[in-house]
């Protein structure tokens, strides 16, 4: 082939090569991050985002921090530690797939440029994405998630509308609803659809968390002086508004005719949290279905240790527990690492941190009994919908569309939702069905009565869109000396073979 | 065991072809069951390209081993052409049928002479083409990048969406009687009477008795045509696609290259598919199969050297697909010879042949004569001489 390569990149790509490489810089990287730099293992943390600190830790726009001061302080100063503490930390890095050693992370910087990442310990910390269930009217404007209301309160100081009600399941509707009240929002109510804050024998287990409890009395207090109504049990049917939300409509679960709707110019609506692990399946992580939430799961241990040698899991992307359980996480997975390295920690460190991921494990289970279960939710919110409902955002298909599929009587049913994916289209657009498969899961076996698949999309290569033009700049990769602690073998990892979730 | 069925023919395999051939037998009024171990259409029927190659095509794709014989496939090619201009309508369903017709293009002086070379076959075998240098290409399509020095214009190249043809095939063949049974893997298929008892599902318990077996089974044809107890020389493959985020309407046409693995085409829902032959990570023929970094970045980078407008687009997704292939790179089709009633279909250029292989194996079912010449494509030239003692004995004698 002769045909000159007029479009050649200029320069070879950018190989980093450390001791320990982690993605994602939330409280469970970051946490990770500070004990493996300080000990003098070399350490890359790469994150997406602009600034560090995930979406517990966001910090806030400069503006808006020196005018309204930052709403988590600790976040700031956590990581003030890790980069004191020598870690690099490179942020506005995509990771988008993994090179087809197993084991090499390929990712673009904020620039479009491409950088390849390699580590001999590998953390992936990649967080939780919002549970959304679709409903009719969800894909109008003003329609967003909980998680998107508080970024835009927290970083940008920003109310995501005037009248807003919040919707959906799990303990982080109330602070919301409370971060939208303090920016002047009337928040018109906060629809539960679980009915966690009544008094219960389930509930007793909360006295030994009087902290949590102090917390949660705070934001019920503070909905209350706000007169923010807050319905458990209760669930919206359905959004309407012609350029973008203009009313709500909220009905008891399972009693749809006892409806009441509201007028708002914004609606937030969230299910909690769902781990993040399409680079933990593509990297050849085992994976689960959790009874309780219905998602597929990385197969962790306390310490993060996965099924590949030296890939660890932590924070939300190990499973839903929250921060400062993310936090116990990576200092566990950090504690692994050094006592692998020959450098381990003080016998104290690690029995204190060991009791406190068991004492959050109690809390969660506690919480977990007192919201519904994410899978029970889904199957009883997603089965009714109506045909007309939009499932899959991306590529406008509607229920009527999956339901037709997935019960098609000429050609026998497609009973898994791989099939459906390629019937309709579903879930191969640009967010590739993450947003989308839960429910359309929920469709097919409630048509289907089954599902003879693993219940989810593949992770597909790239995790995120990449451009091409980043690729072209890619392709071989000389080595670049490895900043790695001396004899050390940078190979440790081996080649994987990623695993599709299979029942 | 819970009553045998009987059927007119057996089906192995619910990929394009077997559905193809589905549709042909049941419209003759055959009773037809088919068996798929997984979901219908999912495995190479599914994850190709959907490219009608009518024009020749490149020889090689990247990592083949035996060039193909152009030559030989054109006037499979022409005969490919003319059935699938009435398939939607044989059909009664879209299949996002479209003839705009496509480029393959030249980047040497070597490539130059070669597609001056095929678009002589391409006027002897009645397949219509032009050869333009590169500037009257850059003017048809002026997407086309400075490197391009010729190009061959067939009007006749075109696609079809995959994901519709299999399942259309398949609705066509069960308003005619068909029966799909998916998730229905073949545990075994022995002689039985004058013809074939075949056993499948999870647990084995579903049997058909049938005169005609048929097996499609792509990348698993070897597997199953071994149940019967031919030993086909097989060399399955997975290659992988690419697939860039929607665009509004921008690329009329399918381009190709006729030196190195390339295919581009903008798709009905408006996204842009690259592939080309490229080979995949794995063969998995027990789970899936992975797509290749490296076969992505060489692509791409193909691509974008012909089509420099495409480096401006993100890649959405990647996918690998497996794939029938024969050591000869040539199609595979005909009766097993010793096993009268065990027809095959398979091989090189599966999605573009599938309504013509359809209706020859249907021919070849009732015994009839096929439609095009066939001889020398079927299973005999990939079983070992042991199994074939009358041509071991030739053989032998023509060397004494």
């Amino acid at each position: 082939m002769t045909a000159d390569h007029w479009n050649e990149p200029s320069g070879a790509p950018e190989t980093v090569t450390r001791d320990v490489l982690i993605v994602g810089g939330g409280p469970a990287g970051l946490s990770a991050a500070e004990r493996l730099a300080a000990a003098g293992l070399t350490v890359t943390l790469v994150d997406e985002q602009p600034e560090l600190g995930g979406q517990y830790y966001r910090r806030p726009a400069p503006a808006v921090a020196e005018r309204w001061g930052d709403h988590r302080p600790e976040g700031g100063a956590l990581v003030e530690r890790v980069r004191a503490a020598g870690a690099e930390c490179r942020t506005r890095h995509t990771v988008w797939g993994v090179d087809d050693d197993g084991r090499t992370l390929l990712a673009v910087d904020g620039e479009g440029r491409p950088v390849r990442l390699r580590g001999r310990y590998l953390i992936i910390a990649t967080g939780a994405y919002e549970r959304v269930l679709p409903f009719p009217g969800w894909q109008l404007p003003g329609v967003a998630t909980p998680g998107f209301a508080q970024h835009l309160a927290a970083s940008e100081h920003t109310p995501i509308g005037e009248r807003v009600l919040v919707a959906g399941s799990g303990p982080f509707l109330l602070p919301v609803a409370c971060s939208l009240v303090d920016l002047g929002v009337t928040v018109v109510g906060v629809a539960e659809a679980g009915t966690p804050y009544r008094p219960r024998p389930a509930a007793l287990g909360a006295l030994r968390h009087p902290a949590r409890l102090r917390e949660l009395a705070g934001y019920v207090t503070r909905l209350a002086r706000a007169r923010v109504p807050i319905w458990q049990g209760h669930s919206v049917v359905r959004a309407e508004g012609t350029d973008r939300v203009s009313s709500v409509t909220v009905a008891a679960v399972g009693d749809p005719a006892a409806a009441r709707t509201f007028l708002v110019d914004a609606l937030c609506v969230g299910y909690g949290f769902r781990p993040q692990t399409d680079l933990a399946r593509m990297l050849g992580c085992d994976v689960r279905t959790d009874a309780v939430t219905g998602d597929a799961t990385p197969v962790t241990d306390p310490r993060g240790r996965t099924s590949r040698p030296g890939v660890y899991v932590i924070g939300e992307a190990a499973g839903i527990g929250g921060a400062p359980t993310a936090r116990a996480r990576g200092l566990l997975a950090a504690f692994d690492i050094l006592i692998r390295e020959g450098r381990p920690p003080a016998r104290r460190d690690l029995l204190r941190a060991g009791a406190a991921l068991r004492g959050l494990a109690r809390f969660t289970e506690l919480t977990g009994r007192l919201f519904p279960s994410p899978a029970r939710l889904t199957s009883s919110l997603v089965p009714p919908l109506p045909g007309d409902t939009m499932i899959c955002r991306c590529e406008a298909v509607t229920a009527r569309e999956i339901r037709a599929v997935a019960g098609e009587a000429e050609v026998p049913a497609p009973v898994d939702v791989n099939a459906v994916k390629a019937r309709t289209r579903a879930g191969m657009g640009p967010c590739q069905g993450r947003e989308c498969g839960v429910a359309v899961a929920a469709l097919v076996r409630s048509v289907a009565g089954r599902t003879t698949d693993a219940n989810v999309f593949p992770a597909r290569t790239p995790i995120r869109p990449i451009p091409l033009r980043a690729l072209l700049a890619t392709e071989t990769t000389p080595e670049t000396t490895p900043k790695t602690t001396p004899g050390a073998s940078p190979d440790a990892l081996g080649p994987a073979t990623p695993q599709e979730e299979r029942p | 065991m819970s009553g045998v069925l009987t059927a007119d023919a057996v089906i192995v395999g619910a990929g394009v072809l077997g559905a193809a051939a589905a549709h042909h037998l049941a419209r003759a009024g055959h009773r037809v069951v088919i068996l798929e171990r997984g979901a219908p259409g999912r495995e190479g029927s599914g994850t190709t390209a959907g490219n009608l190659h009518i024009q020749a095509v490149h020889s090689q794709r990247p990592g083949q081993e035996v060039p193909l014989d152009n030559a030989r496939f054109l006037p499979l090619q022409r005969a490919a052409s003319e059935r699938w201009e009435t398939l939607e309508e044989e059909l009664g369903a879209s299949v996002e049928l479209r003839r705009s017709g496509g480029f393959t293009v030249a980047e040497t002086p070597g490539q130059h002479a070669e597609l001056v070379e095929k678009h002589a076959w391409e006027t002897g075998a009645g397949i219509p083409t032009e050869v333009l240098d590169g500037d009257a290409a850059r003017a048809a399509l002026p997407q086309l990048g400075p490197t391009v020095i010729a190009a061959t214009w067939c009007a006749l190249d075109g696609y079809a969406n995959p994901l519709k043809v299999t399942p259309a095939y398949l609705s066509s063949a069960a308003r005619s009687g068909a029966r799909t049974h998916p998730y229905s893997p073949v545990r075994r298929i022995d002689r039985h009477r004058e013809g074939w008892r075949v056993t499948a599902g999870r647990d084995g318990g579903l049997v058909v008795d049938t005169p005609v077996v048929v097996d499609t089974a792509g990348p698993w044809l070897g597997r199953v045509a071994a149940m019967a107890g031919a030993a086909l020389r097989m060399s399955p493959v997975a290659i992988q696609m690419h697939s860039t985020v929607r665009l509004p309407p921008i690329l009329p046409h399918l381009v190709q290259h006729i030196g190195e693995g390339l295919s581009v085409k903008q798709v009905a829902a408006g996204n842009l598919l690259i592939g080309g032959g490229w080979p995949a990570r794995t063969l998995d023929l027990e789970g899936r199969s992975l797509p290749s970094l490296a076969s992505l970045h060489g692509n791409v980078r193909l691509a974008a050297r012909v089509l420099p407008f495409l480096a401006d687009l993100r890649l959405l997704r990647m996918w690998a697909g497996p794939l029938a292939a024969t050591p000869d790179e040539m199609p595979l089709i005909g009766e097993v010879p010793g096993l009268p009633g065990f027809l095959v279909a398979g091989g090189t250029y599966a999605f573009t042949f599938a309504p013509l292989w359809g209706e020859t194996l249907r021919c070849l079912a009732e015994s009839k004569p096929p439609p095009v010449d066939i001889a020398d494509l079927g299973p005999g030239r990939l079983m070992d001489h042991a199994d074939h003692q009358a041509d071991h004995q030739e053989e032998r004698n023509t060397q004494c």
